[in-house]
């Protein structure tokens, strides 16, 4: 009986393509000698994760990451780095004394990570999303219902980092 | 979207409200105030915020339970440990006043973020949701971690400062992780609900299993347990006294209310598997965090170890996953606030200016020319020893106590043996301060704020140990 | 389709990637970017159980990775902010070589 080799449809076929570029572009931050180029390298995985979330139906999410960790939060890194620039480039490894532990730990917590996700019995459909409602009209009336205090956690959040940030910017 | 609705039992949250608008008062205050003698109102305010929220917490009381939204209860249990973050954080402002102008002159916002702080606190005490109970974290997490780094002078603050950002933003990912899977086992982020989907085996345990571990990792930072303690020494050490004080008590409270939430009412059908990792936890963290006290010649690196091996005696109570326990629980972290802010405030009136620790022999021979100084440091450290009849003992008791109830007896004979071990350390305090000489003259640092707390730390400390009558009322207040 | 557990796989090595970096890196900068990958990759899970959850229009999942992103871009300008502050007193972000603190 001859074995049947699954035909990848076209969306699994970009899935594959984007989850090989954001996992490439992850381990490139990690490992990537020049700590410009670990940035460069994020940027790169935080736009191949905006792309799973499209292929997830998430629009309003992609459109979130790309504006809030593209555009805030990676740009601030390549600020902070070349603020601190001389790190740059070390004449020495990147990794510490205990990198060897480290890749050790990181290798067996990803083993058994997978080791229960293999044992899950998993959906392979999804429902469809309901044309007729609106999940960002949705979303929206989440954030003044049910989550409410999480909305409002989030201002308080956000005022916390405001104060944190003047105070250190500011030298009195 | 509904007003009424959405206004419907919002006194839950008042305490937090209250809190965000002494805040902002602060600061309106901070950007208003002419000169520099102005400042000294900016403590005052803080602590008519915090006792206008406690008032907040004790009227809520005296109303039936209610929820907020899903989002936030008040039940006994967060109104309890809502009491004790207000009094940490009370306490915490007291030893600021003095303290703060010499080393930075940003005290609009640093008391801003203290209130700031004291409601990631107590709305994490009082999340009944992942979501918000994660926000909850963050908002004191990012608060202490500016907050260490207060004294930006001191090179030493400003590391610890770095250091408990990176290992607390490392530890809230795998919060996030964790709670993602939670998520995905149960399909819910509502604590309670996913209690009931797990309990009636819908969900998916293979999900659930890492989940827990990776929420574990992540709590355990927060409270210190080994082996994620290593932050805690450096940053006790290095953060401005006053703040070491506020983050020991109020953090330990936080972190350990929502812990014990997320446990009875999330998990309570897996108490099984849960219930010995904690147990082997809780030995580790009391064993490695005693040990350690022993070989520390810092004061401030002494009461860090010492409050890791707290959190084991606290975890020992979690362990059997009953109420006996979280109450229990909840009154050691209320003897904790008065007797660890106490020894702390002794550590400032010891400190040399500019400097940010005192080592053990700054307290030798105190007694002869401080004795009520040297008197409330033998009270606190007597209290931390778990010596009857003071506070410490009560809190000891009741949680080895719901351990041996809870069926877990050689657990609480762990406990025992390290409070032996643990007197040692803090007796030697005491040894130096009544029968060493003094190395060179200590003048202790003193101001009305923090003789003041001191007085009422010492006070609590031996009161709650010899009226238990006036607590009794706290700890049945707590509900089932 | 695309089956959830692909999207797990996927997650689980970029949080791997992420916790690597963060255990290994000697640069404070780069501990933070291995932080922000855990994040994201949070946030992927969150995002493929919501969309294969038996209730879509329950948006649990998509709701919290929003909160993850606006937590992150908190995290990140604070954290960046404590960095400086190190560098300008030290001239360093190297974690290793910060050690004042010490028994």
């Amino acid at each position: 009986m001859p074995i049947e080799i699954p035909i990848p449809t076209v969306t699994q076929v970009i899935f594959l393509v984007m989850a090989l570029f954001t996992a490439a572009c992850g381990l490139m931050v990690v490992i990537s000698r020049n700590l410009f180029h670990s940035a460069l390298f994020l940027v790169g995985a935080l736009f191949g994760v905006a792309a799973i979330f499209v292929l997830l139906e998430a629009e309003f999410l992609a459109v979130g990451q790309v504006l809030v960790y593209i555009g805030a939060i990676a740009t601030l890194i390549v600020f902070a780095i070349m603020l601190t620039r001389g790190m740059m480039r070390g004449r020495t490894s990147p990794m510490n004394h205990v990198s060897g532990r480290g890749a050790l730990g990181a290798l067996v917590f990803f083993v058994a990570l997978l080791a229960f996700l293999k044992k899950v019995p998993w959906p392979e459909q999804a429902q469809a999303i309901p044309v007729d409602e609106s999940l960002i009209a949705g979303l929206g009336d989440k954030f003044v219902t049910t989550y409410v205090v999480a909305f409002e956690a989030v201002g308080l959040l956000l005022m916390v980092a405001l104060i944190g940030a003047v105070m250190l910017a500011r030298d009195r | 979207m509904n007003i009424a609705a959405l206004t419907a039992n919002l006194h839950v949250i008042l305490p937090e409200m209250v809190l965000a608008a002494f805040a902002l008062l602060v600061i309106l205050a901070d950007m208003l105030r002419q000169d520099e003698e102005e400042s000294r109102l900016l403590p005052l305010l803080t602590l008519a915020g915090i006792l206008a929220a406690m008032a907040a917490t004790a009227w809520i009381w005296n109303r039936p339970v209610a929820s907020y939204q899903e989002g936030a209860i008040a039940d006994g249990f967060a109104l309890g440990a809502r009491t004790v973050i207000l009094v940490a954080a009370g306490l915490a402002t007291l030893l600021s006043m003095g303290y703060l102008p010499r080393i930075n002159r940003q005290m609009g916002e640093y008391y801003a973020l203290v209130l700031l702080a004291t409601l990631g606190m107590t709305m994490m005490a009082s999340a009944t949701d992942l979501i918000v109970l994660f926000l909850a974290l963050e908002i004191f997490s990012l608060a202490l971690y500016i907050l260490s780094g207060y004294y930006r002078k001191n090179p030493r603050s400003t590391e610890a400062s770095m250091k408990y950002f990176l290992l607390g933003a490392f530890a809230s990912s795998f919060f996030v992780y964790g709670a993602a899977l939670l998520y995905g086992a149960a399909g819910t982020t509502q604590l309670r609900e996913i209690g009931n989907l797990l309990a009636s085996d819908h969900g998916n345990p293979n999900l659930l299993w890492p989940g827990i571990a990776l929420l574990l990792v992540g709590f355990g930072f927060k409270v210190s347990l080994v082996p994620f303690h290593m932050w805690t020494p450096d940053v006790y050490q290095g953060a401005p006294t006053p703040v070491t004080a506020f983050m020991s008590a109020g953090t330990k409270t936080a972190a350990f209310a929502a812990f014990v939430r997320v446990l009875m009412e999330a998990l309570p059908a897996q108490q099984i598997q849960w219930g010995w990792a904690l147990a082997v936890l809780a030995v580790l963290t009391m064993t490695v965090g005693n040990l350690t006290a022993l070989r520390q010649l810092s004061l401030k690196r002494m009461l860090a170890y010492s409050s890791v091996a707290n959190a084991g005696y606290i975890l020992v109570a979690l362990v059997p996953g009953t109420a006996q326990g979280s109450k229990a629980a909840l009154f050691y972290l209320l003897t904790y606030a008065f007797m660890n802010v106490g020894a702390l405030a002794v550590v400032i009136t010891l400190e040399k200016i500019d400097e940010l620790d005192a080592l053990q022999n700054r307290a030798a021979g105190l007694a002869d020319r401080w004795p009520l100084l040297a008197l409330a440091m033998s009270i606190f450290m007597l209290s931390l020893s778990g010596i009857p009849p003071l506070a410490g003992f009560f809190g000891k008791f009741f949680v080895f106590q719901a351990a041996v109830e809870g069926g877990w007896t050689w657990l609480a004979v762990v406990g025992v043996l390290n409070s032996a071990i643990s007197a040692y350390y803090y007796l030697r305090v005491m040894v130096a301060m009544y029968f060493h000489e003094a190395e060179e003259p200590v003048q202790p640092r003193r101001w009305g704020g923090l003789s003041l707390s001191l007085a009422l730390t010492a006070l609590a400390t031996v009161i709650i140990g010899l009226y238990p009558s006036l607590w009794t009322g706290f700890l049945s207040g707590l509900g089932g | 389709m695309v089956p959830l557990s692909w999207y797990l796989i996927l997650a689980a090595f970029l949080f791997t990637c992420g916790l690597f970096g963060a255990l290994a890196r000697r640069n404070a900068i780069a501990v933070l970017m291995g932080i922000e990958l855990m994040l994201n990759a949070a946030n992927i899970n969150l995002v493929a159980f919501w969309r294969y959850s038996g209730a879509v229009t329950d948006l649990a999942g998509q709701v919290f990775a929003l909160f993850i992103i606006a937590v992150a871009a908190a995290e990140a300008a604070v954290g960046l902010a404590l960095i400086i502050a190190v560098y300008r007193k030290r001239k360093t972000v190297n974690v290793e070589e910060l050690d004042l603190l010490a028994g």
